[in-house]
């Protein structure tokens, strides 16, 4: 059979960046064999992530994982371990994937055979936050059947409601942050039987928000027609930010080179998909087992532009003023978790977690389609969708495309029948393009 | 003489309509079988006998359909979305919502004066909102398929399912029969059911009149009430509900021949002006 075409053309900056995953998983097997600690973390927020580094801590991402195995194929056998040993089968394919990976883990007294990248190996420390999805409450605690190693969760208030905007809430909010922070901090002193390293805590968290900042930088350049970034290469660049993959000062510099190279592109009008012909949003995490499915929908001139928000770093803010890197690590989340919800509430929108930035995003990025993904296994990233499509449509005019599947199994997925939707989504795309027109929009 | 030819290769029915202009020559629909390839085959030299056209004469083919990929003599394939779309615009001018209930789907489609679609939803993965569905009840209550539309109109009670799902709603009705509910108010009971899920695809996608109903469903005159008690509006359903996807085919075939030709004139006229 014949190679399938590569359409999307890839960034040659995103290599590295990508291969930072690689690194990170290398380097928590180097450390297990020294006997120093690793810990297990979901993506919480970034902030326990630079209190682990700042201890020597080698850090890496079940959630991560679980897209690695399903690119590799994989999946599919940690899947099925988890449902042998009674989970079922509706919970997260990320959890899945680690239960039954932990599973097999445990009945091999080791890294199983043929996991990918090397593999994860056993924890020291498992950290957690119940932010953002209901899974998680459980998840790390359902572990416990397979390893013994001491849990955290890192939590923080939920601020998705117009009171959180009343005077005095945002310093609240901070204190009680710091306040987790502190005893997180006491939390790993105990567990690992050594002071916290101040001065590095503060490199590393001050390293973070400026690579966060330039990652930003990046990802604003792609408002440009045509854009030079597909979410392929964001997605493949991603983890280095989302789960600080490497050294922050290192990947910094990684950022800056894409930055150059995307700035080059704009410059000589490369697009990431030749002749691109519908701009689109991709909401939320991709078919990890199916991405070269991206390539049939490019082949279409199908441009996807932009993705969640929540995977993208949080606009840049000024944090020099504070000194306590705790204070800056709270202020730098609060700012990702709920710096657009001021933005929302002026324009009458609701404060929902994922809503807004959708609206934000589709029109400042000049989109012509909402493509939307919802995960039969994940609540957190569907139960928001026919809500984003209907504002869509009536403040903006742009239409949505559902295709239904899964990050983790990809027997839930049929790429075959997005395909068969995509020429009439196209007439409806190019017809809401009249209809903007019409009513004064600028794309 | 032209003419165009539009195959709709369904999971359980195979559907051809061939067209010269805008009227339809001759139509054909039969069952899908196991060999998709050599029913269009067959179907196609049936229309073409029913016409007394020879493949010659045909200037354009498009197929479209679950098996689309089965018809190897098709110039091009469609979307079934596109191809129902102009099927109903040329039946129905005024139409601006269809229901179109397939076997193993439902899709609701708004549509603008010229038959180009503005937005749409799919049953997807659901089998609560198919005409599959109805063949499974058919089976369980033994009423033959063409039946159950009339009898449900008989209904004097009709049941509640308790819920959308098709599955589940099986094992309701079997249980209905074993505790004495009649068939007619069973059957009712479906197609309210079928209603209600059908009704909330076209919130998705918002109401705009006039609105038509085709694909099989389209002949269970007692799924059609229950739409439009559900809706509060009055339905349009085409004489021939199945084939309007086929139609819509043969009227895209016709399309893409005369963009064709009116390119191929344009390209002589340059030649002929350089020369």
């Amino acid at each position: 059979m014949a190679e399938k075409k590569k359409v999307i053309k890839r960034l040659k900056t995103m290599y590295p960046l990508r291969g930072l995953v690689d690194k990170m998983f290398e380097k928590a097997v180097e450390y297990s064999h020294e006997g120093k600690p690793v810990a297990w973390c979901m993506v919480n927020w970034w902030g326990g992530d630079s209190l682990l580094r700042a201890m020597d801590v080698a850090c890496i991402y079940p959630e991560d994982y679980g897209a690695v195995c399903a690119a590799a194929g994989v999946a599919q056998t940690y899947l099925e371990r988890c449902n042998s040993d009674g989970f079922p089968d509706h919970i997260c394919g990320y959890a899945r994937n680690c239960l039954g990976y932990a599973s097999l883990m445990k009945a091999q007294g080791g890294i199983p055979a043929g996991a990918p990248m090397g593999g994860m190996p056993k924890p020291s420390l498992l950290v957690g936050s119940g932010y953002f999805c209901d899974t998680r409450f459980k998840w790390f605690q359902a572990l416990g059947r397979y390893m013994d190693a001491p849990l955290w969760l890192l939590e923080m208030p939920h601020p998705g409601v117009p009171e959180s905007l009343g005077k005095d809430s945002e310093k609240y909010i901070i204190r009680f942050m710091v306040e987790e922070l502190k005893k997180f901090v006491a939390f790993l002193e105990r567990s690992l039987g050594k002071k916290m390293d101040w001065d590095r805590l503060d490199e590393i968290v001050s390293d973070t928000i400026e690579m966060n900042r330039v990652w930003w930088e990046v990802n604003e350049l792609r408002k440009v027609k045509p854009c030079p970034v597909h979410s392929r290469d964001f997605w493949s660049c991603m983890p280095a930010a989302l789960y600080q993959a490497g050294d922050p000062k290192e990947t910094t510099i990684l950022y800056k080179n894409m930055y150059d190279e995307v700035k080059g592109m704009i410059d000589r009008g490369e697009a990431a998909v030749p002749n691109e012909k519908f701009r689109l949003a991709f909401a939320e995490l991709p078919p990890w087992h199916s991405l070269g499915f991206f390539d049939n929908l490019a082949e279409r001139g199908w441009n996807c532009v932009v993705e969640s928000w929540a995977y993208h770093p949080p606009q840049f803010i000024d944090l020099s003023q504070y000194k306590d890197p705790l204070e800056r690590v709270a202020r730098h989340t609060f700012q990702y978790f709920a710096g657009f919800f001021k933005h929302a509430h002026e324009a009458g929108e609701e404060l929902g977690y994922f809503g807004y930035p959708y609206i934000e995003y589709v029109k400042n990025y000049k989109c012509d389609g909402f493509l939307a993904h919802p995960l039969l296994t994940c609540r957190t990233a569907t139960n928001h969708l026919m809500y984003v499509q209907d504002r869509l449509m009536q403040k903006l005019k742009v239409p949505s495309l559902f295709m239904e599947g899964d990050i983790i199994d990809y027997t839930l997925f049929n790429p075959d029948e997005v395909l068969r939707k995509a020429d009439a989504f196209e007439e409806a795309m190019l017809h809401y393009r009249d209809v903007r027109k019409k009513e004064g929009l600028d794309w | 003489m032209e003419y165009f030819l539009g195959i709709d290769i369904g999971s359980r029915l195979t559907k051809g309509v061939l067209i010269e202009g805008n009227k339809i020559k001759a139509q054909k629909l039969c069952s899908s079988g196991t060999n998709y390839h050599s029913t269009a085959q067959r179907l196609r030299q049936e229309l073409l006998a029913e016409a007394s056209v020879s493949p010659e004469e045909i200037s354009y083919t498009v197929a479209t359909g679950f098996g689309a990929q089965s018809a190897s003599f098709g110039n091009q394939q469609s979307d079934e979305l596109r191809c129902c779309a102009r099927g109903i615009n040329l039946i129905f001018p005024q139409v601006r919502t269809i229901i179109d209930i397939g076997s193993i789907s439902s899709r609701v489609i708004r549509i603008d004066e010229h038959g180009r679609i503005v937005n749409f939803a799919i049953s997807e993965k659901c089998a609560a909102g198919s005409g599959y569905f109805m063949e499974i009840l058919a089976n369980v209550l033994r009423v033959e398929l063409q039946d159950i539309g009339p009898l449900s109109l008989k209904a004097d009670n009709p049941v509640r399912f308790s819920t959308g799902c098709a599955v589940f709603n099986e094992s309701e009705a079997i249980c209905m029969v074993s505790e004495g509910f009649s068939k007619e108010n069973i059957l009712a009971g479906v197609h309210k059911a079928l209603a209600t899920k059908i009704s909330s695809l076209i919130n998705r996608i918002q109401l705009k009149q006039s609105c038509a109903v085709c694909g099989g469903g389209g002949l269970n005159v007692g799924l059609i009430k229950a739409l439009e008690r559900e809706m509060g509006i009055d339905l349009l359903v085409p004489e021939q509900p199945q084939i309007i996807t086929a139609l819509g085919a043969a009227l895209i075939a016709q399309k893409i021949a005369e963009e064709e030709t009116h390119a191929n004139t344009a390209g002589e006229k340059k030649f002929t002006d350089i020369g």
